[in-house]
């Protein structure tokens, strides 16, 4: 499976059970999707900080009723949605059923079937 | 006076769409330049220039299209910009009529769409795509783009109703557009009654992908005139690429840091636009435009769309072919359509489907969901 090279840093803590995302050492900058330079400043040095979860607001979501993926088939309805980390970038993440917009959710992260990093917000309780 | 000087915009063609085609991508680009040299009746050797869109021309690219279908231009240029790329080429090959880089420019898109294509052309999109939109259930544009609906309904108040009068009126419209795959009449309880695809999604907010292809031609005035074409004046041109990136959630495009530019350009405002095509891959970025753009005030959208008439008849005649959402989307044809209808009405050449009276039109472009948001925004003013 192609993966950009960031990514499969995410997917190797993910598999810790930990939700990795990239900070500029350099502006100090927290970026997501992960890159290989600094979106703010150019920088390439990019430091990892890891954590079991983020906290992040809930700016909206939808429920996918059609997939162009036949591995989600039995999977749909799905939940998905956009979430703002405390820490600044947006990050696309499936959703638990509780968490709505407007909604102050935790972000953590797992590895999916295909071992990829998967974002996952459940609401702060 | 245009800062085009007297460059001018002509022949609009449309290679008819199909729901599934075998040909490939070279195919439909190559019907769209046949289609222009019988429009224009120049021959292959008059087009020095040459700019092109699509998205389905991989292993092949536009200089192996010159060796393909034998044309020499000395001017060459490719728009990976989906959507945005119609008022984009139309730009480039004016300029490049104007300073002298080339004499008669084609501007074509197209794309082919096989069994399994445009899923691989999603899956594949862009590596934030690829990483971290696609294994979030692999909803496509149409996920995207309902996000992003949801949160303008909640923003500004917007209904499904709303919508839905645009989706009927473009459908409207197709009725009289022979090139359009959606014809039949749709009626509102068929709107809000129709399966959900992706909330608040549902069947008729969603393109449909297809095959086809577009284009027109870019020259001097006296070179149409002696072709005996029926040219537009190009009176303002933008584009704008990743446009407010700090916004958490797009609710404005890049037209919104532009559109000052361009009606001072045009030397017109919002009000003596005759008829607008706006790109409309899904109803909530129309909306969009019109309030970005400057038809209406931001968030006022809904208040506008309840106030218009959007049929050809219209008191806002818009979409005038149907837009994507009847017509189909081909690929980057699709960033093409708006300009080229907008061809026709101002050359009043649009036959059935022409709109009384149009001295002046828009097409605008929207295009390129990389992560989040579409990044490319364009649009072009014409001119009688």
């Amino acid at each position: 499976m192609t993966r950009a090279a960031a990514m499969r840093r995410m997917d190797a803590a993910a598999g810790r059970g930990l939700l990795a995302l990239q900070r500029c050492a350099d502006c100090g900058r927290v970026q997501y999707p992960p890159r290989e330079v600094c979106a703010a400043c150019l920088g390439d040095a990019l430091e990892w900080e890891e954590a079991a979860s983020a906290e992040a607001d809930l700016l909206a979501e939808t429920t996918l009723h059609h997939s162009h993926d036949p591995a989600f088939a039995e999977a749909l309805p799905l939940r998905v949605g956009l979430a703002r980390l405390a820490a600044g970038a947006v990050a696309i993440t499936f959703l638990d059923a509780d968490c709505t917009p407007g909604c102050r959710a935790r972000v953590s992260a797992r590895l999916d079937a295909a071992g990829r990093a998967i974002l996952h917000a459940s609401p702060t309780r | 006076m245009s800062s085009y000087g007297d460059v001018v915009a002509c022949a609009p063609i449309t290679v008819p769409y199909v729901r599934r085609s075998e040909h490939d991508a070279n195919w439909w680009l190559a019907a769209a330049l046949a289609a222009l040299l019988r429009a224009s009746g120049l021959g292959k050797q008059a087009i020095d220039g040459l700019v092109m869109a699509s998205f389905t021309l991989a292993p092949d690219g536009p200089a192996p299209f010159t060796q393909y279908v034998g044309l020499s231009p000395r001017l060459l240029d490719f728009l990976p910009t989906g959507g945005a790329s119609g008022p984009m080429a139309l730009r480039r090959a004016a300029r490049a009529v104007q300073c002298g880089d080339a004499e008669v420019v084609a501007c074509i898109a197209g794309d082919t769409l096989q069994p399994g294509g445009f899923r691989d052309l999603v899956a594949g999109f862009s590596s934030f795509s690829r990483d971290c939109v696609w294994p979030y259930g692999a909803g496509g544009p149409n996920q995207s783009f309902a996000m992003l609906t949801e949160h303008a309904m909640r923003r500004t108040g917007a209904t499904r109703e709303d919508f839905g009068k645009l989706c009927i009126a473009q459908r409207s419209n197709a009725t009289r557009n022979p090139d359009a795959l959606l014809r039949a009449p749709l009626a509102m309880s068929d709107y809000l009654g129709a399966r959900p695809i992706a909330s608040p999604l549902h069947l008729y907010d969603c393109v449909m992908p297809c095959a086809g292809a577009e284009g027109f031609l870019v020259m001097h005035r006296a070179r149409a005139e002696t072709l005996g074409l029926r040219a537009a004046r190009i009176l303002g041109t933008i584009e704008r690429h990743n446009g407010y990136p700090d916004d958490p959630v797009q609710w404005r495009g890049g037209w919104a840091v532009d559109r000052d530019t361009l009606w001072q350009a045009a030397g017109i405002g919002p009000g003596d636009v005759d008829c607008v095509q706006t790109y409309d891959d899904y109803p909530v970025i129309v909306m969009m435009q019109f309030e970005d753009l400057g038809f209406c005030a931001k968030d006022g959208g809904p208040d506008f769309i309840r106030c218009h008439d959007f049929t050809i008849a219209g008191n806002f005649p818009h979409n005038t072919g149907g837009g994507q959402l009847s017509a189909g989307q081909a690929g980057a044809a699709g960033g093409f359509l708006g300009v080229v209808e907008a061809l026709r009405q101002v050359t009043g050449t649009a036959g059935e489907r022409q709109v009384a009276r149009v001295w002046h039109a828009l097409a605008s472009g929207f295009g390129m969901i990389n992560y989040d948001r579409g990044l490319c925004t364009s649009a072009v003013v014409l001119g009688a």
